[in-house]
Order: C-alpha cells, then sequence, then structure tokens
C-alpha cells in the first residue's frame, strides 16, 4: 500500500521535461531569474521562503500516462502493460525533474540609483531521462519465439539519473533601459548519478538454411552502466536508510562539479522585447564511490554438441557466457554534463496603461503595458537528440500586483500543451503558482506530461517606489 | 483595494490548486497482479556425424558420448519453467538404419529418461525426419529439472560395413521451448 501512494504521489503531483514556459521572463517572481540570469527584475532586496520558495515538479512521458496503466477499468493489467509497449516506440522518452529551493534571496548593491543585483541560493534537483527499451520489453514479454529473424537492440537501454545540489550566486546588472545581462556560477554536488547511454548490441535468433544448428543464436553486448554515489547501497553489508544516505550525500559528501547560467533582456523599442539565456551549461565529475558495470563480447549459443569422440570435455554455458560477455567492473571517474537548457523569446506588449490603483503624487508617470504576446523557443540537451519546445504566450497585468500568463506549447509530448500562471504580491508577500498542461487537469491521470511550480517570496521594494 | 485583491489572488490560487485533485481512479494495487509469460526457443543439441566415423564390420554397434546440460542449475529459470518442449529432426544419408536415444542423466549420471528415435536407413532420396514434439509438463517436467547431463547413444542396426571411404551423414537438430511464468 506505501508503495503504491508512493507510485500515486509521483504520478499526481509531478508531471513535463524541464522546460519551464510559465516561469520564464514572468518577471514578477524572483525565481524567473533561474531561467533568465539576465532577466529584467527589479528590488530592493528579497528571499524566498525558506524550503517553500520554490517547488517544481515534472514529468513527462512521450508513449503512455499513467492512466493507461493503473486506471481501475476492469481491464488485466497485463493486457495493458502490453498495450503500453505495444504503443510506444524506442524514441519514446520518460522524463522526471523534481527542484525544491532550499534558501534563495537577492539584493540590489549600489546605491538607490543602482540596477546592479546579486541573489544567491540553493536548491535540490533529482533528474530522470529514458528510453523505452522497447525491444527487450518485448522480448521480456512475449520471449523470442516468435521473433525469429529480429535483432532486439540493445541500444535502446538509455538511461540517466541524478540528485544534487546547487549552490549559486548570480550577478544581473541592467546597462540601461534597453540593455539587461545576467550570470550565474555554480557548484553543483551530486549525491547520485547513474548514467547508462552509450549501448549498443543486439539479442538474435535466426533460421538460416544449411547451418548445422536449428536456430543461429546471437548476443553481442556493448553494455556500460556507470554509476556514482550507489554503489555502497548495492553491497549486501550495507545497512542503513538509502534516502537520508543520499541526501547527506547530495548536501554534503557529493562529487562536485561547476557549471554558468547566462542571460539578456534586450528592448528593441519600448514594447517590442527580446531575451535569450543558456541554464546549467556546467558539469559534474563524479569521483564518490564509483562504480562502472561492463558487459563486452559477443556469444554465440549452439547447445550440446556431442563429437563422439571424446567423453570428457566439459561444456558449461554459463562459463561460456561469461567469459564470452564477461560483467567487467571498473572504478575509473567520470564527467557528466549537466543537460543545458537553451530559452529565447520574443514579446510585443500593448495596452499602455497609468497605474491606477497607487496614488501618485510625485508627478512622475510610470505607464506601463498591461498585455503582452509572444513566442518562446526551448531547447534542451538530452542523449540522442535535443528536446525542443515552442511556446506561444500571453501575459496580463489584472491589477498592479497581479500577473497572469497562459501558454500554449508544442512538445515532444504534447500539441496542446495549455500552462497557466499567477504570481501575486500583497505588501512584500509573492506568491506564485504555475501549473502546465491544465486541459489534461480534468484528469491528470490521462496526460502524458505537466508540471507545477508554486512559491512564496517576500519581496521589498523601495518605500517610495 | 487590497484586501480585495488578496482575496482574489487567495481564491484564483485555491482554485488552481483545486485542479490538482482532479483524477480518474488510479489502482496502483494492480501491480500486484503482474504477470508475464515469455516463450523462448533455443538450441538444445546437434551434431554431424560423417559415416566413415561410424567404422563397423556390419553388425550392432553403439557410439556414445555425453555433454553437460547446466541450464537447470540457474534457479531463475527453473523455478519459473512451467513447461518445455523439444522439437528433433534427423537427416541420414547412410546406408544403414540407426536408432538415436537420448538420455537425460541427473548429477548421479542416473537415466532419468530416455527419449528414442528410429532413424530409416538412407534410400537415395532425402531424408528429413520430423519426430512429434515431446512435451514436459507437471511431474514429467519435474523429471527434466533434475537433468544435468544429456548422453547420446547412437545404435547401428546390421547392414552393409561402414569403413573410412563410407559416404553420408547421420544429421542431429534439435531444439527446445521453454514457457516461463514470471509474476
Amino acid at each position: 500500500m506505501r508503495k503504491a501512494l508512493i507510485l500515486y504521489l509521483f504520478f499526481h503531483l509531478s508531471c513535463f521535461a524541464q522546460n519551464r514556459e510559465l516561469l520564464y521572463n514572468f518577471t514578477s517572481i524572483p525565481q524567473s531569474s533561474l531561467v533568465n540570469p539576465g532577466a529584467d527584475v527589479s528590488y530592493k532586496y528579497y528571499f524566498g521562503f525558506p524550503v517553500l520558495s520554490g517547488v517544481s515538479a515534472n514529468i513527462g512521458s512521450s508513449g503512455f500516462s499513467a492512466y493507461d496503466l493503473f486506471s481501475d477499468n476492469g481491464v488485466d493489467f497485463n493486457q495493458k502493460v502490453r498495450d503500453v509497449i505495444n504503443k510506444s516506440s524506442s524514441k519514446d522518452r520518460v522524463i522526471t525533474n523534481q527542484q525544491l529551493e532550499i534558501f534563495s534571496g537577492g539584493f540590489r548593491v549600489g546605491g538607490k540609483e543602482s540596477r546592479s543585483y546579486i541573489s544567491f541560493g540553493l536548491y535540490q534537483e533529482f533528474d530522470f531521462f529514458m528510453f523505452v527499451p522497447k525491444d527487450l520489453a518485448l522480448l521480456a514479454l512475449n520471449g523470442n519465439r516468435d521473433y525469429i529473424g529480429k535483432y532486439f537492440n540493445l541500444g535502446d537501454l538509455n538511461m540517466k539519473a541524478e540528485v544534487l545540489s546547487v549552490f549559486h550566486v548570480g550577478f544581473n546588472k541592467k546597462l540601461n533601459d534597453r540593455f539587461v545581462f545576467g550570470g550565474r556560477a555554480k557548484i553543483y554536488s551530486s549525491g547520485a548519478n547513474a548514467t547508462s547511454t552509450k549501448n549498443s548490441g543486439y539479442i538474435y535468433t535466426g533460421e538460416e538454411a544449411g547451418t548445422p544448428n536449428l536456430y543461429n543464436q546471437v548476443i553481442s553486448s556493448d553494455l556500460e552502466l556507470r554509476t556514482s554515489g550507489i554503489a555502497k547501497f548495492t553491497k549486501d553489508e550495507y545497512e542503513g536508510n538509502i534516502v537520508s544516505d543520499i541526501a547527506h550525500n547530495t548536501f554534503f559528501n557529493g562529487s562536485l562539479g561547476l557549471g554558468i547560467d547566462a542571460g539578456i533582456t534586450y528592448n528593441i523599442k519600448d514594447n517590442l522585447q527580446l531575451t535569450a539565456s543558456v541554464i546549467d551549461l556546467g558539469f559534474v565529475k563524479q569521483t564518490k564511490d564509483i562504480e562502472t558495470l561492463t558487459y563486452k563480447g559477443s556469444y554465440r549459443y549452439n547447445g550440446a554438441n556431442p563429437d563422439f569422440l571424446d567423453f570428457n570435455d566439459p561444456e558449461n554455458v554459463f562459463d561460456e557466457f561469461d567469459q564470452a560477455i564477461p560483467r567487467d567492473t571498473l572504478y575509473n571517474k567520470y564527467t557528466t554534463w549537466r543537460p543545458t537548457k537553451i530559452y529565447t523569446s520574443i514579446q510585443y506588449s500593448f495596452g499602455e496603461s497609468r497605474p491606477d490603483d497607487e496614488c501618485n503624487c510625485r508627478g512622475t508617470v510610470n505607464t506601463y503595458y498591461k498585455n503582452a504576446v509572444g513566442l518562446q523557443l526551448f531547447a534542451m540537451s538530452a542523449p540522442r537528440e535535443p528536446l525542443v519546445a515552442l511556446t506561444a504566450f500571453y501575459r496580463r497585468n489584472i491589477f498592479r500586483k497581479l500577473d497572469v500568463k497562459a501558454t500554449y506549447t508544442f512538445d515532444t509530448f504534447s500539441n496542446t500543451n495549455i500552462g497557466l500562471g499567477l504570481a501575486g504580491t500583497i505588501g512584500p508577500v509573492n506568491i506564485y503558482a504555475l501549473v502546465n498542461n491544465v486541459l489534461e487537469y480534468k484528469d491528470i491521470s490521462k496526460a502524458s506530461s505537466a508540471a507545477f511550480q508554486l512559491g512564496i517570496n517576500f519581496v521589498f521594494q523601495d518605500k517610495d517606489d | 483595494m487590497r484586501s480585495n485583491s488578496l482575496s482574489k489572488i487567495s481564491s484564483i490560487l485555491f482554485s488552481v490548486f483545486l485542479l490538482f485533485s482532479c483524477s480518474s481512479d488510479l489502482n496502483f494495487d494492480q501491480v500486484n497482479d503482474f504477470k508475464i509469460e515469455p516463450v523462448f526457443v533455443a538450441n538444445l543439441a546437434y551434431f554431424n556425424i560423417p559415416a566413415n566415423r561410424l567404422v563397423d564390420d556390419g553388425g550392432n554397434n553403439i557410439t556414445y558420448d555425453v555433454r553437460d546440460f547446466d541450464v537447470f542449475k540457474e534457479k531463475f529459470f527453473t523455478e519459473r519453467l512451467k513447461k518445455a518442449e523439444f522439437n528433433f529432426e534427423v537427416e541420414n544419408n547412410i546406408d544403414r538404419d540407426f536408432v538415436l536415444n537420448m538420455l537425460l542423466l541427473n548429477d548421479q549420471d542416473q537415466i532419468l529418461e530416455t527419449l528414442s528415435f528410429a532413424v530409416p536407413s538412407y534410400k537415395g532420396t532425402p531424408n528429413v525426419i520430423k519426430y512429434p514434439t515431446e512435451v514436459f509438463e507437471n511431474a514429467r517436467l519435474d523429471l527434466l529439472k533434475q537433468t544435468q547431463k544429456i548422453g547420446f547413444v547412437v545404435v547401428i542396426a546390421a547392414g552393409p560395413p561402414l569403413n573410412s571411404q563410407s559416404k553420408g551423414n547421420l544429421r542431429l537438430r534439435s531444439s527446445a521451448t521453454a514457457y516461463l511464468v514470471v509474476e
């Protein structure tokens, strides 16, 4: 039951890939600088509500949804597994990303007229990426009898997972009314990493005329699984709590890495804005508790072959197999690249307005635009090929301190992904909630992808602003 | 104005949260019903004996060999094996009758079961015989699972003598089909 509950929460709460189309350039949320350090922000100082300033999770599966597997619709579970595997392809991806901000803050540096900011924070992140290993699933499900002549592709095994904490310090400067730039340095501390993305080989059973055997059976294998921070949990003598040990390693004893974020905002005209950013351009040098397993070799299975000459040549299929495709354990350090994200957007604003909900006694008129529309492009590095998404958005300022953003996103997972985001500020309290794939929220279990993010910050402006 | 916007914000945020609560009934306990029944085929045994290796004087003779057969040492496989089938195919191009006996032996070299195949002599036309499938279930399967070695006995019936100049071959090709249940 507990397992079921965890699974349920996993599918229920979490849900898309790392595209944060709602957060991007939503500058009334301080966390928007995490997806563009060159965002056009403005505050005297802010800090995030500890642990609650940025909670996000997303899961995406391009082939199937939780509903397909777990719906209580009377269909036999094994039939559903079969249907899901049959309809998915080895190009389908399952992606999960979860982030939790532990603390964050930022402040303006220089005098009151300065428009330079320093921000900092620590967040924890979990990434999981996998292609559906369709061929191996078929082999496990059905066996090889009905697949004579088929090469089951071991290259379908392609996954990576990582838990890490990220400490970051960023700098943001508004050079003039037209141009803002920013950068951020990150120190990664990876508590656990598993990477198996460069596999190849096949399992083959064929019937070829003129051969001495009924079947031509070959396993050709070039498999490699690299792990860091995991090996000790797999040992029999391990007696501990895996979750708390991984958490401890993530924050205090991880493999270290470095990365940068960079971004710009450029106002081509008053109401036409271009932005771009690159996030997580970095690496982790995996050094803690390294274990790499490889299975490399080729094995042909023939069956027993009596020669009627010599009784004493023992055959041992398993020994032969182990010699042909040995399991090797290596302890080499390795480097993993963070999934690098690139965002860019163009935004057109209209509906000029004056602040009417606040007294403006000083006579300076700060007009602003109530509406903005635009396009955003997102790309993320991933095994085999990058993930790409295109988003159209509309942002509206409902009150002076309440903004709403709606997005329509095309990506691998969905062509009808509508997202809604709200950010409001009451006094110094800034609250935001971003929910993606709202159409599917009618029945979240049927969604092939979904994401949410929410958080609370305290933002302080100059008193007389 | 402030309290008004406060209530609006909170009500909108609240409704956003409510959206999280809509989901079809999902039943994750179904994982416990997980059961797959793959069927694997594999080579079982084969040989190709040239007639000139079966040198004999024309009387009854026996040729024998034994091979290790250790797949049942693999517990994962053996425990999940619910049914097995063996298929045999013999081609004889030698002008002699044969009987091929396959002996399933346990680790004490005791015979668990003998599979016997009569092979008629070569009459100048292709002579491939496919024997009926041997099916192993229940008690017969339990015996099979004790198999550690396979003995091959070729009994040569009386007929024209064979010498180093004799032509033709006796060929065996065979396969096993394993029906597994994994749950």
